[in-house]
């Protein structure tokens, strides 16, 4: 249902009693920007934002502007209300008699609001998720490692671009395309990478929560005789005078297991 | 001024090698560019990016501790000769270098500290998390009175062939591993019990209560050590495992890798 507001009010008001009202959401919406800025400040700032953007990119390229991501971003909501009840109060006063361009701009207003909302969040979260994995893999001291997190990066940024520009109605399917594409291409191969541990981690999965052999027994798995020495999720260490034998975990349900018990 | 340079030069001249014991990064900086001597690095990690680097598995608060387990540290991985003439640098009263000690590696008899905790099966982060929970243990104690523990660490499946169960295994088809905070205040708890912990090469809890069963032939432990420290001294000349013990009767964590007694710690000094 749309309302036709600034006729509705002109019935129910004069015209100047429209003028005033006009004036009045003016006030309001200042007063409401405010505290929408507070409130957003006090949300973030409680919800630890601060600390967890601390040293981002994003957030060292605002405070060198003067601000910082939570400044921004509650600005931002303010900006929105403030904007939001300037343009409601001229659609109200009815200055301009260009209801149809304003209609489209409210209407346009929100989306664009998310699309730079979208663009923050993703660049912060681009690079925190950046920072997190390069963290995880420190220990691994292959050069080639460090495409990894530059891939989830990028990965984060396209998703949060694709949703930005979604927001503004460009056209994206070719994009999307593209990220279908991407993901295919990540599970497939990943899938035909890791098929064989992830047929490990189910039988690790088996082998942990029901314990069939424990570390101490003899067990004879393909021929391979020994005490197992450690069980972990993808392989079993089984020991025997001097050899120690890493059994891969699937291969005790393709041959099963023989408990030496004497 | 002069003599105590002097002083200073006589304690580093025709050095071999200069150990830099948990150095600043601007500290070691001074002397990246050395060209006569071999220059090592002894800390906790490798925050300077030294090419030679031994890492301290544990606080040594002792300077002596320190600078034998970076001598035997280096000698190990070929840093230094065996006969070098070593200057070491160190922090022993305050945060900044200021103690300057020259020793020969060779004055030291190899006493296996590096060794215990490098070149053993468990992995050495699992042998530095056991030995924190003794050292805890000492320190506090069970519920303030003083405990006695032993922990049997690595080849856990020999060592549960060369030993039986006194009761119930609490840790029966539980998968925690040392190291978690929540798995140490566990350990303290279950230090009452009588026995020995049996821990993985990978840091598992294989069991606890547990009954050792090693042939005591031939080990050779100083005298006054009670049946506990005889255990652990067993079980590693029979099998792979080291064992970390926490005496009760004179509180110190001892160390036993192959039989014999590798390391001896007052946990009240950590």
């Amino acid at each position: 249902m749309q309302f036709d507001w600034p006729e509705i009010i002109r019935t129910i008001f004069s015209e100047q009693g429209a003028f005033v009202i006009s004036l009045l959401i003016l006030v309001t919406g200042a007063v409401l920007g405010y505290a929408v800025w507070r409130a957003t400040r006090r949300l973030l700032y409680e919800a630890g934002v601060d600390e967890a953007v601390e040293g981002t990119p994003f957030e060292r390229t605002t405070r060198s502007l003067g601000t910082s991501t939570i400044g921004l971003v509650s600005n931002l909501a303010a900006l929105f209300v403030y904007v939001g009840s300037v343009l409601l109060a001229l659609n109200v006063s009815q200055l301009f008699n260009t209801a149809i361009f304003w209609s489209r701009l409210t209407s346009f207003l929100p989306n664009l609001f998310v699309a730079i909302f979208a663009l923050i969040v993703g660049l912060i979260a681009g690079d925190k998720a950046k920072l997190v994995v390069s963290e995880r893999l420190r220990s691994v001291k292959v050069p080639e490692v460090g495409l990894l997190p530059e891939l989830v990066k990028y990965s984060i940024f396209y998703l949060a671009a694709l949703v930005a520009l979604g927001q503004l109605n460009v056209a994206i399917e070719a994009l999307l395309i593209l990220l279908a594409a991407y993901t295919f291409g990540l599970v497939f191969f990943s899938g035909l990478a890791f098929w064989k541990l992830l047929a490990a981690a189910g039988a690790g999965f088996y082998l942990v929560l029901t314990q069939p052999y424990g570390i101490g027994d003899e067990v004879e798995i393909d021929d391979r005789r020994g005490i197992v020495q450690e069980v972990g999720v993808f392989v079993t260490h089984i020991e025997n005078d001097g050899e120690e034998y890493i059994v891969p975990n699937q291969r005790v349900f393709q041959s099963g297991i023989v408990r030496v018990r004497e | 001024m002069s003599e105590l340079r002097d002083l200073l030069d006589d304690v580093v001249a025709d050095a071999d090698a200069l150990f830099l014991f948990s150095p600043s990064g601007s500290f070691y900086e001074r002397f990246d560019d050395l060209d006569d001597a071999e220059l090592v690095v002894v800390a906790p990690e490798n925050a300077v990016d030294s090419d030679a680097f031994v890492e301290l598995p544990i606080d040594f608060t002792d300077l002596q501790g320190r600078v034998r387990f970076g001598i035997e540290g280096a000698v190990d991985q070929g840093f230094v000769e065996e006969e070098a003439e070593v200057v070491c640098v160190a922090d022993v009263f305050g945060e900044q270098a200021d103690t300057i000690t020259r020793v020969q590696a060779s004055e030291f008899s190899r006493s296996g500290v590096y060794d215990l905790f490098v070149n053993s099966r468990a992995e050495p982060a699992v042998i530095r998390d056991v030995l924190e929970v003794a050292i805890g243990l000492g320190k506090k104690g069970q519920k303030g009175k003083p405990v006695g523990a032993l922990f049997v660490v690595g080849d856990a499946g020999k060592v549960m062939n060369k030993s039986r169960p006194l009761s119930y295994n609490p840790f029966e088809k539980s998968h925690v591993h040392v190291g978690d905070p929540i798995v140490n205040v566990m350990l303290k708890e279950f230090s009452r019990l009588d026995g020995a912990f049996v821990i993985s090469d990978a840091g598992k809890i294989v069991s606890a209560y547990r009954y050792l069963e090693p042939s005591a032939e031939g080990v050779d432990i100083p005298k006054g050590l009670g049946a506990r420290h005889m255990a652990a001294g067993a079980i590693t000349r029979d099998t792979n495992a080291i064992a970390i013990v926490l005496s009760e009767s004179d509180g110190l964590v001892r160390g036993f890798k192959g039989g014999e007694l590798i390391l001896e710690l007052d946990p009240e000094e950590y």
